[in-house]
């Protein structure tokens, strides 16, 4: 009976919001085909993960260990050996930089096809068949793999995550890493100093900057409407260029996917390339004073007007219905 | 250090094109250098230009690309590697990886530079996946670039902030466009790039591509919302009102 096998990204000692995203959609696919689910942890510490992968149905868990800090050569080598010892037909990943830096290695090193960052996908009889984003996220490709072994990674807020029915009482299998030399080194963590602790891909509020927010007053307006929703901030190309808000802020086509339940869009004009990264959203709130700009044309709520005043505004209400004034 | 670019030339991204019969028409004729590809070229200029070596870059594309070849050539590559597939050929990231390794296995490069994605596909593979092949340490999505004595610093954008990683050489790191704004050729470029070297070979995928595409869709678009006016408190009232429970 063929796996597959949903790899799940652990945070702050939980698994991610995309990744049980994914682990829902690998069930669904198991379970249409008869096929088992397995989860894959390589992380230093799996924390709730594999109680999750649980919940969330898995009949396997492999974990491998890799030390805090790893680059990328025992994170590959550890996904290699799980993926073998799963002898995995699809190995599904949540899109992210993390899985960015070793897809490509990985699918070399075990022989697989690669359909990476999908916004659908579906095993075929000979493979995978997905929908990707092409042409600087104009269009969707329709994409198919032909392989015994294909790798997926998968767009944030793709699919919705739902626990099983009923949880699964998994074989728990720990995987031996074989050794990776590391030859490179890691000298540096830059941190992020965005203005919030909330990590932009996992929020269910984001606020994002574009280039309508022009200084460091428009900056802490946002901020403040950010702090009052518990929103994690995101910003346009234009704004990160500016230097007024940090690289790791960037939502878009080269930047993150975020899937939340409500988007503010603060003086941004809804250009593809940044749409692309945020149309997952569930609510969309723009506030632009350009009536013209393409972003109030999808959004759930527009607001035609003046983002300094209509922020201060905003913040002060939702203070108030929330009893923080 | 010598570097060994690796380019590709993609359809202008920025002209129209429209979606016809589940096919994408555009004009055949807007095609550029892969952005990712101009800024790794950019990075290597500037070390080149800083601590001297020479820059070689390698294209797998089909006749007409040599246009893309000539450009590199054109901004300050030393000489090009020009891999030519018939036109039409389908490539996935595989092949292309496959074929850039045949061509770079037994060369000297202290590094291999990539873009980290062509605007076409948007894929993001192949750089890494030639850096195994190769048997390469590499790190991807570099928005700088150094060098510190025989090693290639990279400051990487992560999920969470940067990392900053010393590679040895040799060794291979994808570039982000974040990383500079490529130089655009002058004259006196342009006419150096018609005397320096490129070999052309011609080069056959041993198989069919496990990738295809099968055709495109347009991208979902959401329906239109609704429109809040009326004063600036008011408005703000009638929007907090509307996302109660979502907040």
């Amino acid at each position: 009976m063929p796996t597959i096998l949903s790899v799940v990204a652990v945070q702050g000692g939980a698994p991610t919001r995309t990744s049980l995203e994914v682990l829902t959609r690998c069930r669904e696919i198991a379970a249409a085909r008869g096929w088992t689910l397995a989860a894959a942890i390589v992380a230093p510490d799996a924390g709730t993960a594999a109680d999750e992968a649980a919940r969330f149905g898995a009949a396997t868990v492999y974990t491998a260990s890799v030390p805090d800090g790893a680059l990328n050569p025992p994170v590959v080598a550890a996904l290699a050996a799980i993926v073998e010892r799963a002898d995995a037909a699809i190995v599904a990943f949540p899109s992210s930089e993390a899985t960015k830096e070793v897809l490509g290695a990985l699918a070399a090193r075990t022989g697989a096809a690669v359909l990476p960052d999908v916004a659908s996908f579906d095993a075929t009889e000979g493979g995978v068949t997905a929908r990707r984003p092409v042409m600087a996220a104009k269009f969707l490709a329709v994409a198919e793999a032909t392989a015994p072994r294909v790798l997926v990674s998968v767009r944030a807020g793709s699919y919705a995550g739902a626990p099983a029915d009923a949880p699964s009482t998994p074989e728990t299998i720990a995987v031996d890493v074989p050794a990776a030399e590391t030859r490179q080194t890691l000298r540096e963590i830059v941190a992020a100093t965005t203005g919030g602790a909330v990590d932009l891909s996992e929020a269910t509020v984001v606020v994002a900057a574009g280039r309508g927010v022009k200084d460091a007053e428009g900056k802490r307006l946002v901020e403040e409407l950010a702090a009052a929703t518990g929103a994690a901030i995101g910003a346009s190309r234009a704004v990160v260029e500016s230097g007024l808000f940090p690289a790791t802020a960037q939502i878009g086509q080269t930047g993150k996917v975020v899937s939340p339940e409500v988007y503010f869009a603060v003086g941004i004009s809804g250009a593809i390339q940044h749409t692309a990264g945020m149309s997952n959203s569930r609510v969309v709130v723009a506030i632009n004073r350009d009536a013209d700009a393409p972003i109030h044309q999808t959004a759930t709520y527009s607001l035609v007007g003046d983002l300094y005043q209509i922020l201060p505004a905003l913040t002060a209400e939702i203070r108030r219905a929330k009893g923080l004034a | 250090m010598n570097f060994c670019v690796c380019i590709k030339q993609v359809p202008d991204v920025s002209a129209p094109i429209q979606l016809r019969g589940g096919e994408l028409a555009m004009d055949a004729g807007r095609v550029v250098l892969n952005a990712y590809d101009a800024s790794a070229l950019e990075a290597a200029l500037v070390l080149t230009e800083a601590h001297g070596g020479e820059i070689d870059v390698v294209l797998v594309g089909p006749e007409r690309a040599s246009e893309t070849v000539r450009k590199a050539l054109a901004m300050g590559a030393t000489r090009a590697d020009h891999l030519v597939v018939p036109e039409g050929t389908p490539l996935d990231s595989a092949a292309v990886a496959t074929l850039l390794a045949g061509h770079l296995r037994g060369r000297a490069y202290d590094a291999i530079l990539t873009g980290k994605q062509a605007q076409d596909s948007d894929a993001g593979l192949a750089g890494a996946m030639l850096a195994e092949h190769l048997g390469l340490p590499y790190a991807t999505n570099a928005v700088g670039l150094d060098q510190d004595g025989g090693a290639l610093v990279v400051t990487r954008q992560a999920d969470a902030g940067q990392e900053v990683i010393a590679l040895p050489t040799p060794c291979l790191v994808t570039c982000s466009n974040d990383m500079n704004d490529p130089r655009i050729p002058g004259l006196k470029g342009i006419m150096a790039a018609k005397k320096k070297e490129v070999v052309a070979q011609p080069v056959a995928t041993v198989s069919a591509p496990a990738v295809t595409t099968r055709g495109y869709e347009a991208l979902p678009t959401r329906a239109a919302g609704t429109r809040l006016d009326g004063e600036v408190p008011d408005m703000a009232a009638d929007l907090v009102a509307r996302l109660a429970g979502s907040l």
